[in-house]
């Protein structure tokens, strides 16, 4: 009896040694709008797979790029392409990148509830943000003057909205620059006169969306996942991830994951655009 | 009895539980102290560390073996072989950069050391105005702002060396002055645009040995397409200087028209009877003083195409240089201290075009360079280096114009030409194996092919420019970076 209780004591003990030395970790790293996903992803993969501890942090994407090239994350979350420098270092340092499409990210320009203008092309909202466009009466709306809202400057979302909205141009210096998505929703919702650009998830029913059209007003296209999915949508972006070949078998499995129908549906959930 | 051992008891307990407790609130408050002391601690640390994280160190080191085709050859390959010499060990490269980077601001220190010694490399420091961070000013020792290959760092160059002609015109890359650069911030829509001007000694590193300063312009558009699969860069670079006249003659090549010459009376005349037939040689300019500004003026453009695709990241480069170079007789290096002699000015032009292939994700990667500097394009094959003796006694140099008319006629020396003169070509080709982020190995082989002359003989190999010399280069080199 007592050697039999010794020889379960002793596999326990090797079991759990033998688990513990399997327990699988790894880092996350880099953009502030794929953190929340990137979040509930990992939180969801730790809960069905116990011997895995991921870490997520932000930081934006380009930090997040800079660590994978130093070796100081595993998976660099980025919501915009590797540039062709930052290939070129990978590759000088005989680092070997696989890039992997995630989900989608589609912004929706918002609106106060009590305005009467629904859509509005690419041009205007150029003028609109860039402050050469001040009166909704402009635009066909009421003779209100306009309040943007915009997010800071060292947001992703800022960047990309300038990008592919404004041609690059600056924003109006009168623009209300705010640190959250959700303080522009609150923002916007309060205001009768203002707009904004937040992420699709973001636009409750707090706030009305506008449609926009790319080819001079010709067709409207509405904020929404069905048209981000089917690329329709014009102000959608793909969000990335990046991981070294090295390490594929220690993170393919969560990347399997998030490409999965279960993870899709968390990217849905949470107000991103799924791959699907 | 009973009651008292009881009430014994229960005092026993009170004084235990108050002496407990006692215990119990002093540990907590010693607990308590450590943390109370640690958040200044940790608060000084990070305060540190905040600052220290501003000094970078940074350097690597190149080692390599090199083979050249015969003993003490000339070579741009790493330097010249020793008389008796064709293989050597050697640290071609020793940098160790110490950089402090506040948020406008950047201070750096450069040395380069091997076992030729320790010398300094950059020494310099740049600011960034506040207001639009598009204008920085940059003063001391760093790269001249011309071209490409200058400022694209020796430890990442797919090749072991730079084109010839960037050795020959510009040595050492770096000069002592200071530069104004203007580049839109990033978020700007004309990030792409990058404009440097600056103004420099002209002498490298060395001290300034005249009072005339050199002007360096430089400006490049550097635009991705395709969602980051196509980068295109372009550029175009001006250099203005000088270099002072320290005797009477600067010569410089042309067509002339040589003819005996007789003393008549009070001046020398010419027999237009025995014209020799024209050759191209250096005449002499004497109508300058020593101290006059002997011009320095180079052009350059440049491209670049990186396109990454199935077969890995690709990249084309070009430049191309032409120009006005003043030097020696027997060099046309770029001065790096007062000349000592007659100047000479000679109209150049080299380009390169460098192609690199990486192959695939893997960490190797071939590369392909056609490099061509002809240091004198007014001068060619057997037009270089005509013996003295076939030079008249006593010329008097006659220049015609365009008509033919005699417009000047004086008693003047003339120079031959020579080995300072003779164009080179190499073609290279190389390996890159890309280890890790700090170890780099590199194979290469350079075939440099060099103009010829009958007039350069002298029996010796070394000497005997009628030929291709034999000074192809291996070189295997080991590069560790940190």
């Amino acid at each position: 009896m007592k050697k039999y209780i010794l020889s379960t004591a002793v596999l326990l003990t090797l079991f759990s040694v033998f688990s513990y030395s399997q327990k699988i970790s790894f880092k996350i790293k880099g953009s502030d709008t794929v953190l929340p996903l990137s979040q509930l992803e990992a939180e969801q993969y730790m809960k069905n797979n116990s011997n895995t501890s991921i870490s997520v942090t932000g930081g934006g994407s380009g930090v997040g790029l800079s660590a994978l090239l130093s070796g100081t994350t595993d998976i660099a979350q980025s919501s915009r392409k590797m540039k062709i420098e930052e290939k070129q270092k990978m590759i000088d340092s005989g680092k070997a990148v696989k890039e992997v499409v995630i989900a989608k990210d589609a912004l929706s320009v918002i609106v106060n509830l009590g305005n009467k203008v629904s859509q509005l092309t690419r041009e205007q909202l150029e003028g609109i943000f860039t402050g050469k466009i001040s009166n909704w009466k402009e635009v066909g709306g009421e003779d209100l003057g306009i309040i943007v809202y915009s997010r800071e400057t060292s947001s992703g979302t800022y960047e990309f909205f300038k990008e592919h909205v404004l041609n690059k141009k600056n924003f109006a210096t009168s623009a209300l620059l705010m640190p959250a998505t959700g303080a522009i929703v609150q923002s916007v919702s309060q205001t009768k006169g203002a707009i904004g650009y937040v992420g699709l998830a973001y636009a409750d029913k707090s706030v009305k969306s506008l449609k926009v059209s790319y080819d001079k007003g010709v067709t409207f296209v509405d904020a929404n996942i069905a048209n981000a999915m089917n690329l329709t949508y014009p102000i959608t972006r793909p969000l990335y991830y990046y991981y070294l070949s090295s390490i594929e078998k220690t993170v393919k499995p969560f990347v399997d994951f998030i490409l999965s129908a279960e993870g899709q549906q968390i990217v849905r959930t949470e107000g991103y655009v799924p791959l699907k | 009895m009973k009651t008292l051992t009881h009430q014994k008891l229960k005092l026993i307990t009170a004084i235990l539980l108050f002496l407990s407790t006692s215990a119990f609130v002093s540990a907590q408050e010693n607990a308590a102290e450590p943390a109370d002391t640690l958040y200044p601690i940790l608060e000084q640390v990070q305060s540190d560390l905040s600052v220290l994280k501003r000094l970078k160190i940074s350097g690597y080191i190149q080692a390599q073996y090199q083979k050249i085709d015969t003993s003490g050859m000339d070579s741009y390959a790493g330097g010249n072989f020793a008389k008796e010499l064709d293989n050597r060990f050697s640290v071609r490269r020793g940098r160790l950069k110490f950089a402090y980077e506040n948020q406008l601001s950047q201070y750096v220190i450069q040395f380069d050391v091997t076992e030729k010694g320790l010398g300094i490399k950059d020494a310099y420091a740049a600011f960034t105005e506040p207001w639009t961070k598009a204008f920085s000013l940059w003063t001391g020792v760093f790269n001249k702002p011309f071209g490409y290959e200058i400022e694209y760092s020796s430890n990442t160059r797919e090749t072991p060396e730079r084109s010839r002609m960037y050795q020959v015109l510009f040595p050492g890359e770096r000069d002592l002055g200071a530069k104004l650069v203007f580049q839109p911030w990033k978020t700007s829509k004309y990030n792409y645009i990058k404009f440097d001007i600056g103004m420099f000694n002209g002498n490298g590193t060395n001290v300034e040995t005249d009072q005339y300063k050199d002007m360096i312009a430089h400006l490049t558009l550097n635009k991705t397409f395709l969602s980051e699969k196509l980068k295109l860069g372009l550029g175009a670079s001006y250099y203005n200087g000088g270099i002072r006249q320290v005797t009477k003659y600067v010569y410089s090549i042309g067509d002339v028209t040589t003819y005996n010459a007789y003393t008549s009376g009070t001046g020398i005349k010419t027999d237009t009877a025995t014209a020799m037939t024209s050759l191209k040689a250096f005449r002499a300019d004497s109508t300058g003083v020593s101290g006059d500004k002997v011009k320095r003026q180079y052009y350059g453009l440049e491209s670049q195409i990186s396109y990454d695709w199935a077969l890995g990241l690709t990249t084309l480069r070009g430049e191309y240089l032409w120009g006005t170079q003043p030097g020696l007789a027997g060099s046309s290096a770029s001065f790096t201290a007062l000349p000592t002699g007659d100047l000479y000015s000679r109209n150049f032009s080299g380009y390169y075009v460098n192609f690199v292939q990486n192959l695939g994700q893997s960490p190797l990667g071939i590369v392909l360079k056609y490099d061509s500097y002809d240091p004198n394009t007014d001068i060619s094959g057997d037009e270089i280096a005509l013996a003295s003796k076939e030079f008249p006694k006593n010329p008097v140099l006659t220049v015609k114009d365009a008509a033919g008319v005699v417009t000047k006629s004086f008693a003047a020396p003339i120079a031959t030409t020579g080995l300072a003169d003779i164009k080179y070509t190499t073609l290279g080709m190389g390996i890159m194996y890309r280890w890790n982020s700090s170890v780099r190995l590199t194979v290469y082989y350079d075939m440099v092919k060099n103009e010829t002359t009958s007039k350069i003989v002298n029996g010796s190999t070394l000497k005997d420019y009628s030929k291709d010399r034999t000074d192809n280069v291996l070189t295997l080199r080991f590069q560790y970076k940190f």
